[in-house]
């Protein structure tokens, strides 16, 4: 036994939420000064996993041991030095940037500091995450999300954790700062930490992990240890469908499609105060890529056109049966046939607290499927039964909660709404996020088809491997404007990188780290 | 972050438009009616301010605490220690001071403590859990007592004449106020207000949210009971059914004060502000003679400067 005081194990964990089996005798060893990744795709139960080591969730049936204790609720598994960063980002938005980092780590009669040490620890930890200088007694709510999700990870390293779980929390991360937190994690299992990181973002967890368990319907099907981690191994373990690859070295060339019409036209536009303007056109069967790093306006640009907040300066027009016709709100938009689908869900996508049926249903009621306020029922069950089949969603039942569902299954119903509505064009904000490969495939898959039959997309991710065998083109953003374009024939993840980084010359991993100070 | 505040201000923030009200409302008054500025109108303004001001403090956690946790209950839980304590222990007899407040601080966290368990554990919205308590201690007040009768302990005879400044009731106001402000510096304190603000997030934190839960409603037993003991002081006679307004005022105080009844944010500063707002806007009202209807005036003056100070506060926010 005194092999079990130093490691964490979960031995036959079983749980399922009502009719979802999340977890069906899963067991795992994580050793002191490994990082071990959890993969899995969608529902394989990773997160649950996350939430059983610590101690959130309850296990239906099996024993979870952290050094040889078991931790009955997060009290307890904090006790034991347990951190975990979840993949949504919890913060106390009304709540400081102060009150935020150090949550939860003072006992009731004894503090660890005074305020001041505190605020100092925070300046210093968050200066050294993301570059700029942040007053720790900021409300939370003023920030932008990239540093709300840096607090997150600042509490968790700050706790001096012997264990640290990381539950895709790189998602809100662009590349530079992804690869900051990997420098910290690899510093914390130098020193002997057991760390586990569940991430779908595999070209990462290649580079990172010493250990790799995967996951599929719940249960073990196979670990890799240090060099045999390799993308190909991973996914042929990870789904039973066996996803075909494409080489990311030599992407195949892909089939000019036949440019259509200018869908839409964006001229003049600038997406910041006082950025440089530039214009934007959007023909028919195209699929458009949009990138950069973090805050760099690709984001504002995706808001721009699909009608969410107004340009700075110029118009956005979309074909109309005759002229051009101005959109300059999200009911105009929506009207013209532009859907947006965000990658956010749980703030701008689902709502929580109405079933599958309904989320899919709701926007669709008065466009589509009603008329002076009657809602043609049938015609809108028989649309969501067609797109649950054709995005091969698993749904238990209609009427169940959305949240009932995984991540990537829930972003499958957004999408469905998209396409059940009939759109001339979507606009994706990193619908990806969170989601895993077969899915994202599934996805890309949908909307080549939804191009082919004359539509155009534009698809923004922060993860460029995505836009391989995918996109026509794509448009990488610097400094709130669009600073170069790249066409499908140029792509490499050479030049897609440079182009973010502002064309540095030669594109090292050191200077991958420090490189690019947000402005 | 172009407003760099000092970090005092950035973290009262929401105290700029109370202190604001407090402040105009006193030039106000010192225009219009001087003798608040006297002994007697101060001593006066604390006997009749301090139960609203405790009964604001003592919804205070309950709301930073969140899940849209307002106790509707406070006004009659204050008649009811009230009215229990006039009818039970002045007329048996049991009246000296440690049995009193032994009693109603008993009660006071009792009661809360009952609130706070069918909130946890029965998981019903936390303001049908206090209408039901409203409900059903007003009806409890007038079974106990059906008309204003009865008096005060002895020894708190004297206590709401108001003819100098430390008065009895001072110092029960100085008292509590103190222990609010050690009660804020806790960790306790921080973990309500964490609780309050993302309960998801507390709990996965470490942060025993029920205990939290269960804390914030005895702290408001505590700030109850004292209320009920100052309302005793002001008028002595029990009286079943005007506790109940306080419930109304407590809540328009603890807004005035900045305090977002969706939780985590705000603090008992800003709910003493908000109750001193209270009574000096019916202070200065009642120096213009609006005759017969002049109660109506001050509930209507009220509720505009009310709304008036969440649109102050909304855009304050906007612009941070």
């Amino acid at each position: 036994m005194s092999d079990a005081k130093d490691k964490v194990l979960a031995r036959e964990i079983y749980k399922r939420f009502d009719e979802t089996v999340a977890l069906s005798g899963c067991s795992l060893t994580i050793n002191p000064g490994e990082i071990h990744a959890i993969v899995g795709e969608n529902g394989s139960g990773k997160s649950t996993l996350a939430k059983i080591l610590s101690g959130v969730v309850l296990p239906d049936s099996g024993t979870v041991s952290i050094f040889g204790e078991t931790p009955r609720d997060p009290m307890r598994a904090r006790a034991l030095g347990v951190a975990t960063i979840f993949q949504e980002v919890l913060v106390a938005e009304t709540l400081s940037v102060v009150d935020n980092i150090f949550a939860g780590t003072d006992s009731l009669w004894n503090r660890s500091r005074t305020r001041a040490e505190a605020r100092d620890q925070s300046r210093k930890i968050l200066r050294r995450f993301t570059g700029s200088e942040i007053n720790p007694e900021t409300l939370v709510q003023n920030l932008p999300l990239s540093v709300q999700q840096w607090i997150v990870i600042a509490r968790a390293l700050l706790a001096n954790p012997r264990v640290l779980i990381l539950d895709e929390s790189s998602a809100a991360l662009d590349l530079d700062a992804t690869a900051r937190l990997y420098f910290e994690i690899r510093r914390l299992r130098d020193e002997g930490c057991c760390v586990v990181i569940v991430t779908h973002r595999i070209a990462e967890l290649i580079r990172v992990a010493d250990r790799a368990t995967v996951l599929r319907d719940g249960a073990v099907v196979g670990e890799l240890v240090g060099t045999s981690i390799s993308e190909s191994n991973l996914l042929s373990m990870m789904s039973a469908k066996h996803v075909i690859l494409e080489t990311k070295v030599k992407p195949p060339p892909l089939t000019e499609r036949p440019a259509g019409n200018v869908l839409l036209s964006a001229i003049d536009i600038s997406v910041g105060p006082s950025a440089p303007r530039f214009d934007f056109h959007l023909r028919a069967g195209e699929i458009v890529g949009a990138t950069g790093l973090d805050g760099q306006g690709h984001t504002d640009f995706l808001r721009v056109v699909a009608g969410l907040s107004p340009p700075f300066s110029g118009g956005i027009s979309v074909a109309g049966r005759n002229a051009p016709e101005s959109v300059r709100y999200l009911s105009e938009a929506t009207a013209k046939g532009i859907a947006y689908i965000s990658g956010d869900r749980a703030h701008d996508g689902i709502f929580p607290n109405l079933s599958i049926f309904e989320n899919f249903a709701l926007p669709l009621y008065r466009s589509t499927f009603g008329e002076f306020g009657w809602i043609y029922q049938r015609p809108l069950e028989q649309a969501f039964v067609k797109e649950i089949r054709r995005l091969s969603i698993k749904v238990a039942r209609a009427s169940k909660l959305i949240t009932s569902l995984s991540g990537g299954n829930q972003q499958k119903v957004l999408i469905g709404r998209a396409l059940a509505g009939a759109p001339r064009i979507i606009i994706l904000d990193d619908p990806a996020r969170g989601v895993d490969v077969a899915t994202k495939q599934e996805l890309h898959a949908q909307l080549k088809d939804f191009a082919g039959r004359g539509g155009a997309v534009i698809y923004l991710s922060s993860e460029i491997e995505e836009f391989f065998d995918f996109a026509d083109c794509v448009l990488v953003f610097r400094s709130k404007t669009l600073f170069r374009t790249l066409p499908s024939t140029n792509f490499s993840e050479h030049a897609l990188l440079a182009a973010m980084f502002g064309d540095l010359e030669a594109l090292t991993p050191a200077s991958n780290m420090e490189g690019a100070k947000r402005t | 972050m172009k407003t760099d505040f000092h970090p005092v201000f950035q973290r009262n923030q929401q105290l700029i438009a109370p202190i604001v009200l407090v402040a105009l409302l006193l030039l106000v008054a010192m225009l219009r009616a001087p003798r608040l500025f006297t002994i007697d109108g101060v001593g006066g303004a604390i006997i009749v301010g301090t139960p609203l001001i405790l009964a604001a403090l003592a919804l205070t956690p309950i709301v930073l605490v969140g899940r849209g946790g307002v106790d509707l209950s406070v006004g009659p839980l204050l008649g009811f220690i009230k009215v229990t304590l006039v009818k039970w222990l002045v007329e048996t007899g049991h009246s000296s001071p440690i049995v009193v407040v032994a009693y109603i601080v008993g009660s006071g966290v009792l009661y809360q403590v009952l609130i706070a368990a069918i909130i946890i554990y029965v998981r019903v919205a936390p303001i049908i859990v206090t209408l039901s308590g409203y409900l059903v201690l007003t009806g409890i007040n007038l079974v106990i007592l059906d008309r204003p009768s009865g008096v005060a302990p002895e020894w708190m005879q004297g206590w709401g004449y108001g003819t100098s400044i430390f008065s009895p009731v001072f110092f029960i106001l100085m008292a509590m106020v103190i222990l609010w402000f050690v009660f804020s510096r806790t960790v306790f304190y921080q973990q309500i207000l964490l609780t309050g603000a993302n309960e998801r997030m507390a709990f996965a934190n470490g942060v025993n949210t029920v205990a939290a839960r269960f804390g914030a409603h005895i702290v408001a037993g505590v700030f109850t009971a004292a209320a009920a003991l100052a309302y005793t002081a002001l008028i002595g006679s029990g009286d079943p059914t005007q506790g109940n307004t306080y419930t109304l005022s407590a809540i328009s105080a603890l807004v005035l004060g900045g305090t977002s009844l969706a939780g985590g944010s705000g603090g008992g500063l800003g709910s003493i502000l908000g109750a001193i707002s209270m009574y000096l806007i019916s202070y200065v009202l009642s120096t213009y003679n609006f005759g017969s209807v002049s109660g109506f005036v001050t509930q209507m003056s009220t509720g505009v400067i009310l709304v008036i100070s969440l649109l102050i506060n909304s855009l304050m926010n906007r612009r941070a």
